[in-house]
């Protein structure tokens, strides 16, 4: 099928099978910032904002593209500069796979939440899982991050 | 010049890493054909016959099996016991027979359904028990791998000392890698040269050296975790792309699904550890005889060094006079188990730090006083009869958890079975760097720095960065010792045919042994520049030492050093080049209407000698302990007749942020160097948070993980 959508303000139109899903097609893209760690909505390593919404692109397939805006890491550059240094700083990253998902979650927490408290924040992070951190950087760099 | 060892240096991909634009393996430029693998429907038996649809067209895809294998098809680590694809018997379910290649991920689904494969099954050994029983013989004349036994001392007048015997049991658990096992191999005009995700790029060229007979250029990419998982595994991958590229003559690409990544991919060892001891009344050992098994899957692989790991780590570093080690591993129809962070010593720790706390519970001493009457002194010798060298640090580690914890305040014994809210546990225990025995001597491992004409020291080591930060701390290494900026000192992507050969990325070993080494050239190269000492700047020398030639080459390579004596007969000696120690004392909380296990403070005291970079070095630990806590509370592979039930992250649980307690981490510098520190957190966590479980239930955990049905079954 033919599809129309936006990816980090750009418009783009291409054709698709019905059944692929929008993570295989935003990577084919080059947007490669969207990783598949698990393909079942679990890990969060291919977020990215689905019209406004952080959702797991591994479980969207290719009609819901349709008309749809999407950014992913790439396209937010200016938007998490302070979270990236911070991430950077705090040793936040390891081996760097979970990474944009926990930026792009990260951000979100930042503009939509105040609670800086440290569990508050754990507990938003539920949707990503990183197997290096042990989270707890991950957590000062959000808090350092925020007003 | 600022000190740059001791720093909290900036890693150098962090940027790449934040922004998303550093390209794994699966996110390089590729236009070729995709991969997948056939694989055997049954744990144990002999394939009759493999049917190709008569009605289906193959013409498009590229299909492989053990008959295009122009070497030997033997992937050969410690035994040739396993192949790279099955010719005739399956041994596990999931084991590779057929490979498959085709321009469409689509296609490969479907052509899978049109290759039939018939067996005559065999009756399969599933579990641990199953093999030591010798039900059905499917490895060598017992089962048994290997065997590795040793006794040390005097045995002691055993009718004078209180006994407790135990036994003790570990699971697998799944390194769970954020990024599957992926791997490259690019055809350019009849070569092929293999990129991917790995720790151990040179293993993976002499396992491609024994498939093809030829050595293949091996380049690692960065990679998204591995903890073990990308050790030995990653030589199956680059066979198969391997292959699948020759014959096709394109560029061939293998990216495990999550789902195959668990099923097929080593796990870590399940041990079985039984455990006798002898003691007085005030709870001082003298002796110790140790029984263990471990399952090690349905190829050796690695196991019979894991063992051995479990061997040196199973008496923890107490004073013991007498103890006796016989260890097994066997064969199972399951998939082979390999490396895992720790590697056979997390099993040990688990062992010997909850027996301590059995040995108190017994006596109703607190697990503090069996602890510390059992201290190592200046005499005290190791499971293998050395001197336990260690033993101020030792007893300073203890020292700093037991006051910084609070220990003995919060230390509470139950006298009766009681389901409390809460209770605190300790584990006190070494990790040793590097390989055992004389590993490292076999290994000699090289190191290259390369001084160019632009001042630019670059690395070339086969060490990779996988995480850990390689890549940082060891440009930080070569920085302190030169003491030049540490943007002088850049890092070659590991490459078989560019880099030196340090060796695998494995044992807690590349600060330790190959740090060293780095040091050691880098004083060569700083040796070779004092002789333009009167020249002002380092660029200026450098310039002037170098004269016409493009760039100087500096090498250092691994000697044992001389004090260090090893029998690998005996198992007798010095097991590691040197250790480090940890002390982690666990508080949890159990819910009393879900049963469920939080652990609610945790104090990670770690001595590791020099800290290279504290922020990095805090990194593995928090890690470490996040894994550890999984170990212990979350992780659960279930098998059902060798077949992998929980194959996904929704039914195979590791922490999420939210389980996780705050980590209070403490380094005690010693004088000591740089020791070994990624697998150290990997120990510990374990025995100290079934410690605090006991300690709460007033029951004796035997066994992880620590399940609500379990505690719920314990409180019964």
């Amino acid at each position: 099928m033919q599809i129309k959508c936006t990816i980090n303000a750009k418009e783009f139109s291409f054709d698709t099978e019905v059944t692929t899903r929008v993570l295989d097609i935003i990577r084919e893209l080059g947007f490669t910032s969207v990783k598949e760690g698990c393909g079942e909505g679990e890990c969060g390593a291919c977020s990215l904002f689905f019209n406004g919404k952080l959702v797991n692109s591994c479980l969207l397939l290719a009609p819901q593209m349709q008309g749809a805006e999407i950014v992913t890491l790439e396209g937010m550059k200016e938007e998490t500069k302070l979270l990236r240094e911070n991430f950077e700083k705090s040793g936040a990253i390891q081996c760097g796979f979970c990474t944009s998902g926990f930026i792009l979650r990260g951000q979100e927490y930042i503009t939509h939440e105040h609670n800086k408290d440290a569990k508050a924040i754990g507990d938003a992070l539920d949707g990503n899982l990183c197997r290096c951190t042990g989270y707890q950087k991950i957590i000062e760099a959000i808090q350092k991050s925020m007003k | 010049m600022m000190k740059i060892i001791g720093k909290s240096v900036q890693r150098v991909d962090a940027s790449s890493k934040a922004d998303g634009s550093i390209k794994y393996t699966d996110d390089l430029e590729f236009n070729g054909l995709h991969a997948d693998v056939m694989r055997s429907s049954i744990a144990y038996g002999k394939i009759l016959s493999i049917k190709y649809d008569a009605n289906f067209d193959f013409s498009e895809f590229t299909i492989v099996d053990y008959k295009d294998i122009k070497g030997s098809n033997t992937n050969t680590i410690l035994m040739d016991d396993q192949p790279f694809l099955v010719e005739n018997i399956v041994r596990f379910i999931g084991e590779p027979i057929i490979l498959l290649a085709h321009r469409s991920k689509e296609a490969l689904l479907e052509v899978k359904k049109h290759i039939s494969i018939e067996y005559k099954e065999y009756d399969a050994l599933y579990t641990l028990q199953e093999s030591q029983e010798r039900k059905n013989i499917i490895f060598g004349e017992d089962n048994i791998y290997k065997s590795i036994n040793t006794c040390k001392g005097k045995e002691p007048d055993f009718s004078t000392l209180n006994r407790l015997t135990r036994t003790y049991s570990t699971p697998h658990q799944e390194q769970l890698y954020l990024e599957p096992q992926s791997m490259i191999a690019r055809y350019n005009d009849g070569e092929i040269k293999i990129i991917g995700s790995m720790q151990c790029p040179f293993y993976v060229e002499s396992a491609l050296e024994i498939l093809t007979t030829k050595k293949i250029e091996i380049e690692q990419a960065p990679t998204g975790g591995a903890f073990g998982g990308k050790e030995d595994y990653p030589s199956l991958m680059a066979a198969f792309v391997y292959l699948l590229s020759e014959k096709s003559q394109e560029d061939v690409k293998l990216v495990y699904s999550r789902r195959d990544d668990i099923a097929y991919t080593t796990k870590r060892h399940p041990a079985q550890m039984q455990f006798s001891s002898y003691f007085d009344d005030a709870g001082k050992l003298y002796g110790l005889e140790i029984e263990i098994a471990l399952d090690g899957g349905a190829y050796c692989t690695l196991t019979p060094v894991v063992q051995a790991r479990t061997v040196l780590h199973i008496a923890g570093f107490y004073d013991c006079e007498y103890i006796k080690v016989t260890s097994n591993s066997y064969a199972t129809n399951t998939p082979p188990n390999g490396a895992f962070r720790g590697f056979g010593a997390p099993q040990a720790i688990f062992a010997i730090e909850r027996h301590i706390d059995d040995i108190a519970k017994k006596l109703s001493l607190s697990p503090i006083q069996v602890r510390e009457i059992n201290l190592p002194t200046e005499h005290s010798k190791s499971v293998t009869d050395a001197k336990i060298e260690e033993y101020k640090r030792v007893r300073a580690i203890f020292e700093k958890a037991r006051i910084a914890s609070n220990f003995d305040a919060k230390y509470i014994q139950k006298k009766s079975k009681s389901l409390t809210k809460s209770g605190i546990g300790m584990a006190l225990f070494m990790h040793g760097g590097g390989f055992i025995g004389d590993g490292e001597t076999v290994l000699a491992s090289q190191v290259w720095l390369e001084l160019y004409q632009d001042s630019r020291v670059e690395i070339k080591i086969s060490s990779v960065e996988m995480g850990q930060g390689a890549m940082t701390v060891m440009p930080q290494i070569v920085a302190d010792t030169l003491k030049i900026p540490i943007e002088f000192v850049s890092y070659h992507t590991p490459n078989t045919k560019e880099v030196a050969n340090s060796g695998p990325t494995v044992s807690s070993r590349t600060v330790m042994i190959v740090g060293d080494l780095l040091r050691q050239a880098a004083k060569k190269l700083q040796s070779s520049l004092k002789n333009y000492s009167n020249i002002s700047s380092y660029q200026n020398r450098v310039k002037v030492y170098l004269g016409e030639k493009p760039s100087k080459r500096f090498e250092a390579q691994y000697i044992k050093p001389k004090h260090l004596k090893w029998d690998e007969d005996k198992f007798y000696g010095n097991g590691y080049d040197g250790y480090s120690l940890a002390c982690y004392v666990a508080e949890v909380d159990i819910d009393p209407v879900t049963y469920q296990v939080k652990v609610k403070e945790f104090y990670a005291y770690n001595d590791v000698g020099e800290v290279i970079n504290p922020i990095l070095a805090e990194g593995q630990v928090e890690g470490g302990v996040a894994q550890g806590i999984g170990y212990a509370l979350y992780e659960r592979i279930v098998y059902e007749q060798g077949r992998v039930k929980n194959s996904r992250l929704s039914d195979y649980i590791i922490p999420m942020a939210a389980d996780l307690p705050k980590i209070e981490i403490g380094f005690l510098e010693s004088d000591a160097s740089a020791k070994g520190l990624g697998e150290l957190p990997m120990d510990g966590p374990a025995a100290a948070i079934a410690n605090a479980v006991s300690n709460a239930l007033g029951v004796a955990i035997d066994s992880i993980p620590i399940l609500p049905e379990d505690v719920e079954q314990l409180c019964r």
